[in-house]
This record gives C-alpha cells, structure tokens and sequence, in this order.
C-alpha cells in the first residue's frame, strides 16, 4: 500500500480566498478527505478541499516542493 | 418512518418511557465505550492520520455520549450519577464493544458494523417522535459520516489487500455481527412498544436499514449480512442487550474513577 501527498487547502468564510492550511499522507483520495477533515478540524472551515501534490502544476519556479514534486522528486 | 406530532418524555406512559429510557441509555454507553475503543488507537494506528482520526472519532463519541445522557434528566435520572457511579454490569453497551479491538481489522469491523450499527439506531430514533431526539441527534449523524467514510475505505483497502488481512477483518465482522444485530433489532416487548409509539422503527425496518447502509462493504469480504442470525442467547430485557458486561478497566476508564476526586459538576 503506497501512501502519497496530498495537500490541503480551505477558506473560513465564504468568499474568503482559499489558502493551504497543509498536508497529510493518504493511501487514497476517499482517506485523504477524511483525514484531512478529522486533522484540521481547529477551525471551523465553510470549505475544504485536498488536492494530491503530484497534481499540482509549478509555474514560476522550479525548485519548490510542489514543482520537484511534478517531476517525480519524492521530497 | 415521518413523525407528523412530537413527544416529550412526560407525554408517555411509564412502559413507554421506561423503554425509551432503556434505549437512551443503551445508545449513550455505546457511545462511551465506542470512544473508549477508538482511543485505545490514538497511538499504534496504521499512520498518524489514522492516529488523530481515531482520536478525532473518539472525541465525537465522548460528546455525543454527553448528549445523549444528558436526554435522562428528563426521566427523573441524574446524568453525572449514570455517567460517574455504575458497575459494568449496569452498562448497556453493544456487547462487541465488551473487548478492546484486538487489531487494526478490528477497528475497522468495529467502525463498520458497530459504529455502523450505532448510527442506524439513531436514525430511526432521529425520524421518531421523541422531539429531542429529533432536534439534537441530526448534528451527531452528519458528524458520523466522516467515520462512516473513514471504516468504508478501510473496509475497502483491506478486502483488496493480502489474504490476512482480509480474512482478519472477515472474522472480526463475523464476531461482531450476531450480537450487534441482536442490540440494532431486539425482539422483545420493548422494542414493540417503542415502535407503536412512533419513537422508534419496528426492529425488522431497523436491521433492513442497516443491511441496506453496511451490506455492500461486507459482501467484499464474502458476508452476506441477510443471512446473518442475530444472536440473542442471554438477553437481558432490562439493558437491551446480552448478559456480558464491558471489561473493568475500560469501565473504570468510562466513569473516569481515577480523577474521581477532581470531578466537578
């Protein structure tokens, strides 16, 4: 069973700007949403949304996190 | 089930609301102990997300066994002397909640069949008349999805894993399922009374719902749950369920008898 990355981001309110409160480890997407609900649950989030790292595209650099994370980097 | 007129427990005859004393306290030690059970898992879970979800699980379990105590006060019962002061003989919890979960396939047949279980219960109790039921139960249901979600992609993951550990989470839902069935439908003149009373489902609606929620996950381990007997050997009409008792510890745990003189209520 292999786990992957995934990040995390949420918004408080509505209309705020979605920002990343940051990640966890799932074997899966289903498990990535409950852990990330039951991890960050400090706040009360209007909403929340994981996104698995290796699909996040870099764009303006490419040694970040994410950008190495796109090429096959494990971090 | 739609409940046009809502009751309050001083509506009810005493049969009705002995019984549905009965059911409260039975849902709120199931509570208790489930919360208990997921937090024997905080540490030695599969990853730490799994750790702070079961930690997570259990804090809505010890809240929701609040709630549910707290629905006594209006049958005459003092919460803090039901939550603070009884023996483990007293406690009318699912019986596969008796036993700390052995293994994480364990845990796993307990969030499915037993929390599963649980949760079913409490929707029908939530359709009801029982007007508290209906006004507070709704917020513990939308917080059990997660664990529902939670047991459901571990059930999935460990069906599709190696032979063990699906045999292992297969024997655990074997273990778990007779007796839980018994508690989730009881045959017995409570559960009648409570279902002319529109409190609760007639029990065969009771396990039909929970057949139709948690049968597609245990056909991946080769269980049909149709089929399933209901164990009733030992029923003891006074708890709502068999005549074993949760483990000292765990109870001693329960009633927090190690900060007894710290508690304030």
């Amino acid at each position: 069973m292999n786990e992957q990355i995934y990040d995390v981001f949420a918004r408080k309110n509505r209309g705020d700007a979605l920002r990343h409160i940051g990640y966890l480890d799932a074997l899966d997407d289903e498990l990535a949403r409950v852990y990330a609900w039951k991890t960050y649950d400090e706040e009360k989030w209007f909403e929340m949304c994981v996104v698995p790292r290796r699909a996040i595209i870099g764009v303006n650099r490419d040694d970040g996190p994410w950008a190495r994370q796109a090429r096959g980097v494990q971090p | 089930m739609s409940a046009a007129t809502t009751v309050k427990a001083a509506d009810l005859s005493t049969e009705a609301r002995q019984g549905l004393q009965r059911a409260i306290q039975s849902l709120a030690d199931s509570k208790r102990l489930m919360g208990i059970r997921y937090s024997d898992w905080l540490l030695g879970a599969p990853s730490i997300e799994t750790g702070i979800a079961a930690s997570s699980m259990s804090q809505d379990e010890w809240g929701h066994a609040r709630l549910l105590y707290a629905m006594l006060k209006d049958f005459g019962v003092d919460p803090a002397v039901v939550e603070h002061d009884r023996p483990a003989d007293a406690y009318a919890s699912v019986d596969a909640l008796d036993q700390p979960f052995p293994d994480w396939a364990a845990v796993v047949a307990g969030i499915v069949v037993v929390d599963g279980a649980i949760s079913v219960a409490l929707e029908s109790f939530a359709q009801g008349t029982f007007d508290p039921a209906r006004t507070r139960v709704p917020k513990m249901l939308a917080e059990e999805e997660f664990h529902a979600d939670l047991g459901a992609a571990w059930c999935r993951r460990l069906a599709q894993g190696s032979g063990e550990a699906r045999e292992r989470l297969k024997a655990a839902c074997d273990a778990y399922l007779p007796t839980t069935l018994a508690w989730l439908a009881p045959a017995d003149d409570v559960a009648g009374l409570l279902s002319s009373e529109g409190i609760m489902e007639p029990s065969p609606e009771i396990r039909a719902r929970f057949e139709a929620t948690v049968g597609p996950l245990l056909e991946l381990v080769g269980i049909d749950v149709g089929s399933v007997k209901a164990d009733r050997s030992g029923w003891d009409a006074a708890r709502g369920r068999g005549k074993g008792a949760p483990d000292d510890e765990s109870v001693a745990r329960a009633r927090g008898d190690l900060n007894r003189t710290l508690l304030v209520e």
